[in-house]
């Protein structure tokens, strides 16, 4: 099914300018949308409506970004490309000023899994098994306060 | 970033009454059929009550399920995910259910006991000819199943009046097969309370019969939502669930047929 639908909205791909971002997090224009945009046009009268004519809100940024070939949210682990200095800390991108994360070392997998909360306040955070640091990139507002 | 985008793509749900509300309605439904079968005073008063408030609350449920997903597009792909894989499961624990029908079918009915006359159908019991109504309800069956499979590729492909035709095929043909099960119902030569027969053999086709209401009734609400144009071309995951609870049913009755009707006649 998901084959199917990932199928339908590559054939339907007109891509849209791209605008260069700083982050991942959020896919291109998406984030600056106003909520017309979150409303498709229906199907017409007669009709089977498409997910690009009839999805809504967040199902339907999902379907934008994908249009730009890009996924709207980043649900893919941490890759660690090194072990975390102070210098050189592994960046952990977060809509929230805190985020969890389960250390594994680097390479990973080299021990058990530590959870560490990494902190947009801390200077860095540090897995007390091997060490590896962490540093929060903030991509969040300030003033929004994780109401769902 | 805009704040009124939520940062995962999870349905968070609302507070909402009709977990509870259906409890007490499937209670009172369950306890007021108890009283009518035991011919208690006002248990089909009761029981009537029981069944419009369980139908009067799933509706309500419904409409609020399809509100999120179609109307405020809460059912991302992770959610979509999350919804079949639930669904999937849910499927695998009913498949067990009908294991511990057909375990206890096979347990009286594999090495009968002397008071059964040491044979099966025990002594007595004039057993259904399978090759009757039970063969064209398996024909029935059958059928729906390719007729179903008609409407989703209908709606795949985008062919609306497919999907509608096909829809009403599978539930036209869903609805005469309970009507010949009932029509076999009426006409047994044998009751619930015939020894263990009439208990297998009820239990059996009886929760089977139960499931193909259900299923009627998921397909018949697929079908509104494509007349009220909820569902789109590849994201309709009630009607795909619908789709496989009904083939589920298929299957269980072609087990039914060979095993209950067939072999245990």
């Amino acid at each position: 099914m998901f084959a199917l639908r990932r199928a339908a909205v590559r054939a339907i791909a007109t891509p849209r300018p791209t605008v260069v971002r700083p982050f991942s997090v959020l896919a291109g224009n998406v984030a600056h949308r106003d909520a017309d945009s979150l409303i498709g046009p229906g199907a017409q009268p007669g009709t089977v409506p498409t997910d690009l004519e009839q999805a809504t809100g967040l199902e339907r940024l999902e379907l934008l970004a994908k249009l730009e070939g890009k996924e709207l949210f980043d649900m893919e682990p941490l890759n660690m490309t090194h072990l975390g200095t102070k210098q050189n800390p592994i960046v952990v991108k977060s809509m929230d000023t805190t985020r969890f994360v389960g250390c594994t070392g680097y390479p990973a997998e080299s021990h058990d899994t530590i959870w560490l909360t990494v902190n947009k306040e801390h200077d860095f955070d540090r897995c007390p098994e091997c060490g590896s640091v962490y540093k929060l990139d903030f991509q969040g507002s300030e003033d929004a306060h994780g109401h769902h | 970033m805009n704040r009124s985008v939520q940062a995962h793509p999870f349905h968070l749900v609302e507070a909402s009454p009709w977990p509870l509300a259906v409890s007490f309605s499937l209670l009172t439904t369950t306890l007021s059929g108890v009283m009518t079968f035991h011919g208690y005073s006002n248990g089909t008063f009761l029981l009537t009550l029981g069944l419009i408030s369980t139908v009067a609350t799933m509706t309500l449920w419904f409409k609020d399920v399809s509100r999120e997903g179609t109307f405020q597009g809460h059912h991302t792909f992770a959610v979509q995910k999350g919804l079949t894989l639930g669904f999937v499961l849910f499927v695998v624990s009913e498949v067990f259910f009908f294991i511990s029908i057909f375990w206890a079918f096979f347990h009286s009915s594999l090495a009968p006991t002397v008071e059964l006359g040491a044979h099966w159908p025990p002594a007595g019991i004039q057993a259904l000819n399978p090759w009757e109504v039970p063969l064209l309800n398996t024909v029935i069956l059958l059928s729906s199943g390719a007729t179903v499979t008609y409407a989703h590729h209908s709606l795949i492909q985008g062919n609306r009046a497919g999907v509608i035709y096909g829809l009403i095929a599978t539930i036209t043909l869903a609805v005469v097969f309970t009507g010949f099960q009932g029509f076999e119902y009426y006409n047994a030569p044998f009751t619930f309370s015939d020894g263990v027969y009439g208990s297998t053999f009820y239990m059996a086709t009886g929760f089977h019969g139960l499931h193909v209401i259900i299923g009627t009734i998921f397909l018949t609400v697929g079908l509104f939502r494509v007349l009220s144009y909820h569902l789109t071309d590849h994201h309709h995951l009630g009607f795909e669930t619908a789709i496989l609870y009904w083939h589920f049913v298929d299957v269980v009755w072609l087990f039914l047929f060979i095993s209950v009707y067939w072999w245990g006649s």
